[in-house]
């Protein structure tokens, strides 16, 4: 029972980890940021 | 006591000013620390006629008076400061006769600070090897100065360099630039503030304000005046520099003429052959060729390493993990979608390989050439190739090198094709539905696997060549450019950039679709592990009783409980829900959610596959094999079969599917306009020629 929970909880973490780092980099990020000149370094945005 | 002048050696570095340097002092120099700096300057005394005597000095190497480090700035400062002991009587710039057109951009600047310049043009007996010739009496007219021909090499035009600088009364102050056409407003409101002070003088002062902070403001006591941000204060520098390029555009066409028939020498030869209206497209096709065969026959062995290897991890952590959804999680989602990433490292490492050789080689600069004469009669100069081939990385930085083309029409145009050319990003969508879709035999010893990769990259230029010729046609802008571009000599490529060139890169690929890809892959686990409803929650239930009567094994039966609950679950419901519109194309609805998840980014295309067809599996098969196995349940063939393997090619060859490139464009063009024509556009072409090609090839 208790694995179960701290695995479930670990899954809803990461779900949300990853749906905020979505939303920040294809949402409200390409309002605001300015692309690097050269890509890969920074966030070139690809 | 005789006479004394100052006179001030200055020019881009390696133009031969040392040497120039040494030809008038006769190796009398004395080397002495510049105050404040770590720079050398090194002066000396030169014998003119009539006991004159001139004090040269030899300043460090700078490409314009927009100073961006500190031994530059000391020449700006000298040339600001009419105090300074050694502030020059007559200026001389040494220039490249190679390189006239970017060593002349200094010249012009220093000439508008209206001291006598005189200009001395270097390596001269370079110039029957490039086909060069000059008229010197128009290039003196256009120019207003005067013109010293010398070869330090040979020895010859120091003594007129020497008369010239004896007579250097006689050399017209008048500037090449209006420095207010930079911005007349803003001009103008700075000769009101100051009107005692050299327009062009106070501009530098302002602008080396923007490089280097405060420096110099109380030289001419501007603190008073508002002065503009630093980014305008750039922009107007990058808008000086145009000017002043046409400017020496203008004047180096009819002034030079450069005939590369007449030259000699081995680079000449070279670049006759490289460059030549056929021979130079024959040579670049079998480069081409030849990339993409060693890119298929070298990266086969690592990459086949990386695929199992991430097989194993998946199978090895369910084994030692505790069961759970954390570790179903891991090994099923986030593992097969950074593997089904990672296994293409190999292949875009050689591709950076060969692209970094031939730019670092100087074979570039000659495709560049090439290409100019296609790229005119579609509508597009030579300066749109120069992002197309750099589109072959990125669309991003590919976009913005755009701002380089002076022409509205022609970045506009180059800015809406260039997402066609075949970026890194699409290679692992075409490197996997190659390997599952066209046989791996080989024609004339080239594979057919090799032979369809850059058939795909020819089509993606081609699109783009095209889409700017229909473009052309309907844009009514005036256009008129000129294309000028500077080849660099031949080299033998320095290890070290090449292996910074394809470290960088790479990392760069790895680390951007990375983090998206497993971003991805956690949602789409989940959302391929949740369901509502009897069919999902009861899956096992209603699948045994359903096989009840067939003589199935239990792991078949574990492989339908685990196809129907992904099918029923959210990520299923949602795939059903679109597969009527991909249907028609050969796909189904995995593959529907995998081109939806990869507008975010195209190589998300394969993490997402690879994701999804591992939920539920315990097996230890490899993505490739996973896709291979899938079978279309609608016609019961493999899904990926050669009909829609090539629909989904020529799907993503023409798909604007990179939500960053439109953020980009939106940028450039300052409209939301533009980005929305290329993604309808090119949409609607993918979805066209995938309908057409399957239907056709089924």
């Amino acid at each position: 029972m208790f694995n179960e929970i701290v695995q479930a909880s670990l899954v809803i973490i990461a779900m949300l980890i990853a749906a905020l780092f979505l939303i920040r980099k294809y949402v409200l990020l390409p309002k605001s940021k300015k692309a690097s000149k050269d890509c890969g370094h920074d966030d070139c945005g690809c | 006591m005789g006479r004394q002048i100052n006179v001030a050696l200055i020019g881009n570095p390696n133009t031969g000013k040392t040497s120039v340097f040494n030809a008038l002092t006769g190796l009398k120099q004395k080397v002495s620390n510049y105050p404040g700096t770590t720079v050398d300057k090194k002066e000396g005394v030169c014998k003119l006629p009539r006991g004159l005597k001139a004090h040269i000095i030899d300043l460090p190497g700078t490409y314009s008076l927009n100073a961006s480090s500190l031994d530059e700035n000391v020449v700006v400062e000298l040339l600001l400061n009419k105090t300074d002991k050694n502030y020059p009587d007559v200026a001389v710039i040494i220039t490249d006769v190679e390189n006239l057109k970017r060593n002349l951009l200094l010249f012009t600047q220093i000439k508008d600070l209206r001291i006598p310049t005189v200009l001395v043009i270097n390596m001269a007996d370079r110039m029957k090897h490039r086909g060069i010739s000059l008229n010197i009496p128009l290039l003196e007219k256009k120019l207003h100065t005067k013109i010293a021909l010398i070869s330090t090499r040979q020895k010859t035009g120091i003594d007129e360099l020497k008369d010239i600088i004896y007579n250097y009364k006689e050399v017209p102050t008048e500037p090449c630039l209006d420095t207010s056409r930079i911005d007349p407003d803003y001009f103008d409101s700075l000769r009101q503030a100051f009107p005692n002070q050299d327009l062009y003088k106070l501009w530098l002062v302002i602008s080396q304000d923007a490089n280097f902070g405060k420096m110099s403001r109380k030289t001419l006591e501007i603190e008073k005046f508002k002065t503009k941000s630093i980014s305008e204060l750039k922009r107007l520098q990058q808008k000086e520099t145009i000017k002043r390029y046409q400017f020496i555009n203008s004047v180096l066409k009819v002034g030079q003429t450069v005939d590369t028939s007449k030259a000699t020498g081995l680079r000449a030869r070279l670049d006759r052959i490289l460059t030549h209206k056929v021979w130079g497209y024959v040579i670049f096709f079998v480069i081409l060729l030849t990339i993409f065969q060693a890119i298929y026959d070298w990266a086969t062995i690592p990459m086949d390493f990386i695929d199992g290897a991430f097989a194993s991890l998946s199978h090895w952590l369910k084994e030692v993990l505790p069961s759970g959804a954390a570790t179903n999680l891991l090994a099923e989602g986030i593992v097969p979608g950074l593997g089904g990433i990672l296994i293409f490292i190999p292949q875009i490492a050689f591709l950076f390989l060969f692209i970094s050789v031939l730019e670092e080689s100087g074979y570039m600069s000659r495709v560049v050439f090439l290409m100019d004469r296609v790229m005119r009669r579609f509508g597009l100069s030579g300066k749109s190739v120069v992002p197309l081939i750099s589109g072959t990385a990125c669309a991003i930085p590919a976009v913005m090198a755009t701002r380089n083309i002076e022409n509205w029409k022609e970045r506009l145009i180059t800015i809406l094709v260039v997402p066609f050319t075949t970026c890194s990003a699409r290679l692992p969508v075409y490197l996997i539905i190659i390997a599952l879709v066209i046989p791996e035999g080989r024609f004339i010893g080239l594979s057919y696997q090799a032979l369809s990769l850059m058939l795909l990259y020819l089509i993606g230029f081609g699109s783009a060549i095209v889409s700017a010729y229909i473009l052309d046609k309907l844009l009514k802008i005036q256009r008129k450019s000129y294309f000028v571009i500077e080849m660099p000599n031949y080299k033998v490529p320095l290890l070290r950039n090449v292996a910074i060139t394809v470290v960088e890169k790479t990392k760069a690929f790895v680390y951007g679709a990375g983090k998206i890809i497993l971003a991805i892959s956690v949602i789409l686990f989940v959302l391929a592990s949740t369901g509502i409803g009897r069919q999902f929650n009861e899956a096992e239930y209603l699948v045994r009783m359903e096989v009840a009567g067939e003589n199935l094994s239990e792991e078949e039966i574990e492989t339908r409980i685990a196809s129907h609950k992904l099918e029923h679950s959210l990520i299923g419901v949602a795939g059903k829900a679109i597969e009527p519109v991909i249907q028609p194309l050969g796909y189904d609805w995995k593959i529907g959610i995998a081109i939806i998840c990869s507008f975010a980014a195209r190589e998300v295309f394969v993490g997402t596959l690879a994701t999804i067809y591992s939920v539920g599996q315990d097996d230890e098969a490899t993505i490739k094999n996973r896709m291979k196995k899938e079978i279309n349940p609608v016609s019961g063939v493999p899904l990926f079969n050669f009909a829609s393997g090539i629909s989904l090619l020529l799907f993503y060859a023409f798909a604007m599917q990179c939500m960053s490139t439109l953020a980009i464009v939106k940028r450039e063009t300052n409209s939301w306009l533009w980005p929305m024509v290329q993604l309808v556009f090119m949409t609607a072409l993918a979805y066209v020629v995938a309908l057409i090609v399957y239907q056709f090839l089924k």
